[in-house]
């Protein structure tokens, strides 16, 4: 029995020893590992198109992980991962990389500087606004309430909004359809409003940017949410409002020396077509 | 009097044979529902993307290329790693409990390995990421890269040890102790008598465990999923992001819809074909093995 016990301590001891080399410093030589999200994820289809490099494939020694949380956990521990993020979900455990010599803050990603980033926006025919409930929730969607709400993971656009004033006297339904990239905002936004408006209904559905056009422009749906910016030619007879934006950040290592990097580093990096696995050399000069 | 209670059990009776039956037939229904959920879905979408495409090796959904054999490609050699690894290692223990391990070490060590069974996948999917992945990137891996069927292999080698073990164990134990005794009787030594007879004599229930062992490797889902790297390419090193059937199912399920979600069950199709045949050859072994015992026994 003594032996046994003297042979689970030595294991013990090794699987600690293991851990405690576990963080080994950054090493330049070392191939970069790329890591991406699965297919469908929202913050993939808007780095990859924003990127240029819309419908393309991974990498093909891309690393996927499935979610926010296993992506921070990755870059954290791994000195040669580089991953993007929705801005929101960075923590202080790891670098945001400049792009293009930008930094992600709220004021470049506002001011249009900062590169990777897009506006989640809804458009509406101008005469929606006629109708007093809906011009509640355009008024709502405007006001400070809002912006605490959007700042919480996306980026807010209206600095200094006013509060909103509740209208006890109305009721109805407003339906919003389209983009399931701004569907989570919209549907937090829905609540908050809900917990001021009791007696108004706002039922959020998904369908993705396209059916948010179609339903604004053929009135199936007061608004449509779209994750893109406006273009006219899908809903001529539509106008837009920028909800709030969505800046992706490019995450590192704390350990990596790296400071800025290029989007034709980016898509270069994150192409499918790209053959050769880059080296984290090629980027730290 | 004596009518109403008869009557009374009797109906008791019929009730509770309806229950009983009902359970019986509850588990089959189950297995005809699965089974006819993935055939009537998986089926007529392989017919209709065509099987050039369906068991090509590029997987794209943006153009429409639902390709599985790299997964299929990766699976197997994940399965086939870590049941070398853990045969090696399954069989050499199951040995030494058998036969050279001090008598009152062997139900310590039984009890602690059959613990090992219990423990959730996640959590060895944790192990792998947090210590074995990082471990291979900075120590082994020539190229830096952690991840792959390395990784994943040495993780699964470690869940299918209990069935190995447990297995292959009993199997040594069913062997009549009168072989090891005339083996010893012949001159040979205690070693010689457990490697050259012992063993052939338990090859049938080693096979069942070997069995055994692919079926929990090629249907483990989440710790291989966090360790594996997951992009949908040919396997064609250790050390390489690649992708199994289970976790492409895994990693879509939740995300996709519409003709890709479709071809996440006919993935499913297909990993139920290979499970089901691993099935039959173990049941055949089984039968096998019980009915040249009970002829071999004096």
């Amino acid at each position: 029995m003594k032996k046994l016990l003297a042979v689970m301590l030595l294991m013990c001891v090794c699987a600690a020893a293991l851990v405690s080399c576990g963080g080994s410093g950054f090493d330049s030589s070392k191939n970069v590992t790329i890591i991406a999200r699965e297919d469908g994820s929202g913050t993939k289809s808007a780095f990859m198109e924003l990127i240029g490099l819309r419908g393309k494939a991974d990498p093909a020694n891309a690393v996927i992980q499935n979610g926010t949380a296993a992506v921070l956990a990755e870059v954290k521990g791994n000195p040669a991962a580089i991953a993007y993020e929705s801005l929101g979900y960075v923590t202080d455990d790891v670098k945001a990389l400049k792009i293009d010599g930008i930094e992600a803050t709220v004021a470049n990603i506002q001011s249009g500087a900062y590169k990777i980033a897009r506006p989640l926006a809804i458009v509406y025919p101008g005469s929606v606004l006629d109708d007093e409930v809906n011009a509640a929730f355009f008024a709502f969607l405007q006001s400070s309430d809002a912006q605490k709400i959007i700042g919480d993971g996306y980026v807010s656009i209206l600095n200094d909004a006013p509060a909103y004033t509740i209208d006890g006297s109305l009721s109805g339904t407003i339906d919003i359809s389209g983009s399931t990239s701004v569907q989570p905002l919209m549907i937090d936004l829905a609540e908050a409003f809900r917990a001021l408006q009791p007696n108004i209904t706002v039922n959020v559905s998904g369908g993705g940017s396209g059916t948010g056009y179609n339903n604004a422009r053929d009135g199936v749906s007061a608004f449509g949410m779209i994750s893109e910016v406006f273009v006219l030619d899908k809903a001529p007879n539509c106008t837009y409002f920028n909800v709030a934006m969505d800046g992706i950040a490019m995450i590192v290592h704390k350990d990596n020396p790296l400071d800025s990097i290029t989007m034709e580093q980016l898509a270069s990096i994150y192409d499918e077509e790209s053959t050769t696995t880059p080296i984290w050399s090629d980027y730290i000069k | 009097m004596m009518n109403k209670a008869y009557r009374f059990i009797k109906a008791r009776d019929l009730v509770m044979r309806g229950v009983f039956i009902f359970c019986a037939v509850f588990s089959i229904v189950a297995l005809g529902c699965i089974c006819a959920f993935l055939f009537a879905n998986g089926l007529p979408f392989i017919g209709r993307v065509g099987l050039g495409n369906f068991f090509g090796s590029e997987w794209h959904l943006d153009s429409e290329a639902y390709g599985i054999l790299s997964m299929i490609a990766a699976s197997l050699y994940v399965t086939a790693l870590s049941t070398v690894i853990g045969i090696t290692i399954g069989l050499f223990t199951a040995v030494s409990l058998f036969k050279f391990c001090p008598e009152n070490a062997v139900a310590p060590i039984r009890q602690m390995i059959n613990l090992l069974a219990g423990i959730p996948s996640v959590i060895y999917g944790l192990f792998g990421l947090i210590i074995i992945v990082p471990f291979l990137r900075d120590y082994i891996s020539p190229n830096g890269f952690g991840y792959g069927i390395l990784a994943a292999s040495l993780v699964l080698s470690v869940m299918v040890l209990p069935t190995i073990v447990s297995v292959s164990f009993d199997a040594l134990n069913a062997v009549p102790k009168s072989y090891y005794e005339g083996a010893l009787a012949l001159g040979a030594t205690s070693e010689q008598s457990v490697f050259k007879v012992m063993l052939p004599a338990a090859k049938s229930g080693i096979l069942a465990a070997v069995v055994l062992a692919i079926g929990r490797a090629i249907g483990e889902t989440m710790a291989v999923i966090m360790v594996l790297g997951n992009s949908p390419v040919m396997p064609k090193g250790l050390f390489q992001s690649v992708r199994t059937m289970t976790s492409n199912i895994a990693l879509g399920a939740t995300e996709l819809s519409g003709d890709a979600a479709t071809a996440l069950v006919s993935t499913g199709v297909v990993l139920f074909a290979f499970t089901l045949l691993l099935n039959i050859s173990f049941s055949l072994l089984k039968e096998q093995g019980g009915g040249k015992r009970e002829k071999k026994r004096p």
